[in-house]
């Protein structure tokens, strides 16, 4: 195992007595993109906050290279590791540059005015990620994709190899979701070990090197995304029926498996919502 | 000034705007020290100052009359509008990146609830005036306490149960309020608190605006200082954290700040309403959302507010207007104009 890397090992965790994590494990190295998969409140969500040491775990354990993360400064912390939310507005219009040199704030200390050298690494991040044209524009005024654009140079400021993303897809349109699949491949390339919730098995599939799937509070599977999106496998996590389908040139997609000629297999109530894709001639 | 420069966080266009903004606030002192029922030129300004340091010759009795009127009755209002205008737009502009919310204003937690409670209980209690502060004072920060105190019984380090708490507290000291004034004496006690409730500066004395000016510029600079975390608070609690931002920490003191800060002022000037919430959106026009450059440009420009609305307050009718009105009167229709100008941002 890599030097630098994120360990969560049998972490447990409860809202008000219900349990929501119940010994969940997962790691995360430089160089590599997971992808973590699960139905709403599986506890994607609330193991995401744990690895970044945004909540104190119930039980169990977070490490980063080999030390506990309740152990680090914050600051340092915040230097190794990196959290890109979902994609947000905010109440005022600070620029795309202002908001990527708040990711200094963990290098420049929380009072000191950002250096040549700050400025300089801002720079670079805004120019890595294609956004330096955008740099004087309003946050608030800028397209979805732009601002997951901003948010990620924003945690490539804070200079952490290792960034945790909150569906870094969702709000992006169909191009945008693709680019950015690209872009995580390209950062990994680079050595940034890349943690990220996502609700299409096809993201898992084809931008990732590990998946993980996370199922009553526990990674159920782990492992590269061949072995893990299977038809079982994902009809286990999801509660319906799919079909991984294989295009000519060897690459793997998922399809919904839908059945045309009436109602589908029997499902929980719990997962309802999402169930009722219906068959196109009844409309 | 322009949002379109590539100024950065604003570390270096603060040292850029420092000193025009300390040059627009002492215009702006002089010049409200030549406005009064007995106008002063400029040169007249210019001339007592020359004498002052005894560079200029002046007939005796010229300067008698110029020492009164100026060092006697117009500075310790000038100086107490700077620091009254300074405070609240200060801690207006503060509050409104705590709470994420640029409709805040500094009264959100129940300060001035708590300020204008304990003054009144002052004035039914007929001590002297020092006292009537010192009450007003400490239930503007009891009011606050209160507040967050019951935000915390709900387990709301976060804002939204801070902003709830705050409205509890607010509507608990009005109703205490609304009691004293029930039992104050109609006469002599109920016209008094109804004028405080109005706000003015025509109080202020040197020695009292000295003594206050020291721990509202000390509050202020803290507040500056923590421009750049807030910056990052205001994008949310588990965003700044994992920009190893202590989001409580920072949270709790420039609460804390803000809190005693515009107590002080209350205690010094009464309710004066609309600069906190004002001040820091024009403020925003000018230098953007930074706080780093927000919160100096907030204050310098409040102290100018301030002395705007007090030299009105002084010249509009024969007899004095509570500065309080006149802040609202101009505060309403500057809201319109910079709602029209900002509605891009936040709405």
């Amino acid at each position: 195992m890599s030097e630098m890397a994120l360990s969560a090992s049998d972490i447990r965790h409860a809202y008000r007595g219900t349990a929501v994590l119940q010994g969940a494990s997962l790691q995360l190295r430089p160089g590599e993109v997971v992808a973590l998969l699960g139905a709403n409140g599986a506890g994607k969500s609330t193991l995401l906050r744990i690895l970044l040491g945004l909540l104190k775990p119930g039980g169990g354990e977070v490490r980063l290279a080999g030390r506990p993360l309740a152990d680090y400064p914050r600051r340092e912390l915040a230097r190794q590791l990196a959290y890109v939310p979902q994609v947000h507005s905010t109440p005022f219009p600070y620029t795309v540059r202002q908001v990527v040199t708040m990711g200094r704030l963990p290098n420049t200390g929380l009072f000191a005015a950002p250096g040549a050298a700050d400025l300089a690494a801002v720079e670079r991040v805004m120019v890595r990620l294609n956004i330096d044209r955008l740099a004087e524009r309003p946050y608030t005024e800028i397209s979805g994709g732009e601002r997951q654009l901003a948010l990620i140079a924003r945690a490539l400021a804070q200079g952490s190899r290792l960034l945790v993303m909150d569906e870094p897809a969702s709000g992006l349109d169909y191009g945008n979701q693709i680019t950015l699949l690209e872009l995580l491949r390209s950062l990994a390339a680079e050595g940034y070990g890349i943690l990220k919730t996502t609700h299409h098995p096809d993201h898992a599939l084809a931008g990732s090197d590990r998946v993980a799937t996370l199922q009553d509070g526990r990674i159920i599977a782990d492992g590269p995304p061949g072995d893990v999106l299977t038809a079982q496998g994902l009809s286990n996590l999801y509660g319906i029926a799919v079909e991984p389908v294989c295009l000519p040139d060897g690459r793997l997609v998922i399809a919904p498996a839908v059945d045309r000629t009436g109602p589908r297999s029997p499902h929980s109530p719990d997962k309802e919502k999402h169930a009722p894709i219906r068959p196109l001639r009844q409309f | 000034m322009n949002r379109s420069t590539p100024t950065g966080q604003g570390g270096p266009s603060l040292s850029r705007l420092g000193i025009p903004l300390i040059l627009v606030v002492i215009l702006s002192m002089l010049g409200a020290l030549c406005i009064g029922r007995y106008p002063l030129a400029f040169v007249d300004i210019l001339r007592f100052l020359g004498a002052l340091i005894g560079q200029v010759d002046m007939p005796a009795r010229e300067y008698d009359t110029l020492f009164n009127l100026i060092v006697r009755i117009r500075l310790p209002r000038v100086l107490a509008a700077v620091l009254v205008g300074t405070s609240l737009a200060t801690a207006g502009a503060a509050f409104q990146g705590v709470f994420r919310n640029p409709l805040v204003s500094p009264g959100l937690l129940g300060v001035l609830a708590g300020s204008a409670f304990g003054a009144a209980l002052g004035i039914l209690l007929g001590v002297p005036w020092a006292m009537v502060q010192m009450l007003s004072f400490a239930m503007g920060v009891v009011a606050v306490a209160v507040g967050v105190g019951i935000a915390g019984l709900f387990g709301g380090g976060g804002i939204v149960m801070m902003v709830l708490g705050g409205v509890i507290s607010g509507a608990l000291f009005t109703s205490l309020l609304s009691m004293v004034k029930y039992v104050a004496d109609p006469y002599n006690q109920l016209p008094a608190i109804v004028y405080w409730m109005m706000g003015s500066l025509a109080m202020a004395d040197l020695g009292q605006v000295g003594a206050l000016a020291v721990p509202i510029l000390a509050g202020m600079l803290m507040l500056v200082v923590l421009g750049r975390p807030l910056d990052a608070l205001t994008m949310g609690d588990d965003e700044a954290r994992a920009m190893g931002v202590p989001v409580r920490t920072i949270r709790y003191t420039i609460i804390v700040l803000s809190t005693l800060i515009s107590a002080l002022t209350v205690s010094l000037a009464g309710m004066i309403g609309w600069v906190g919430l004002i001040v820091p959106h024009i403020a925003r026009l000018l230098v953007g959302p930074g706080n780093a450059l927000l919160l100096p440009t907030s204050a310098a420009l409040g102290a100018c507010f301030l002395l705007g609305a007090d030299g009105l307050s002084r010249t509009l009718t024969t007899t004095e207007i509570p500065i309080g009105i006149v802040t609202e009167l101009i505060g309403i229709p500057a809201f319109l104009l910079v709602l029209g100008r900002a509605r891009k941002g936040w709405l």
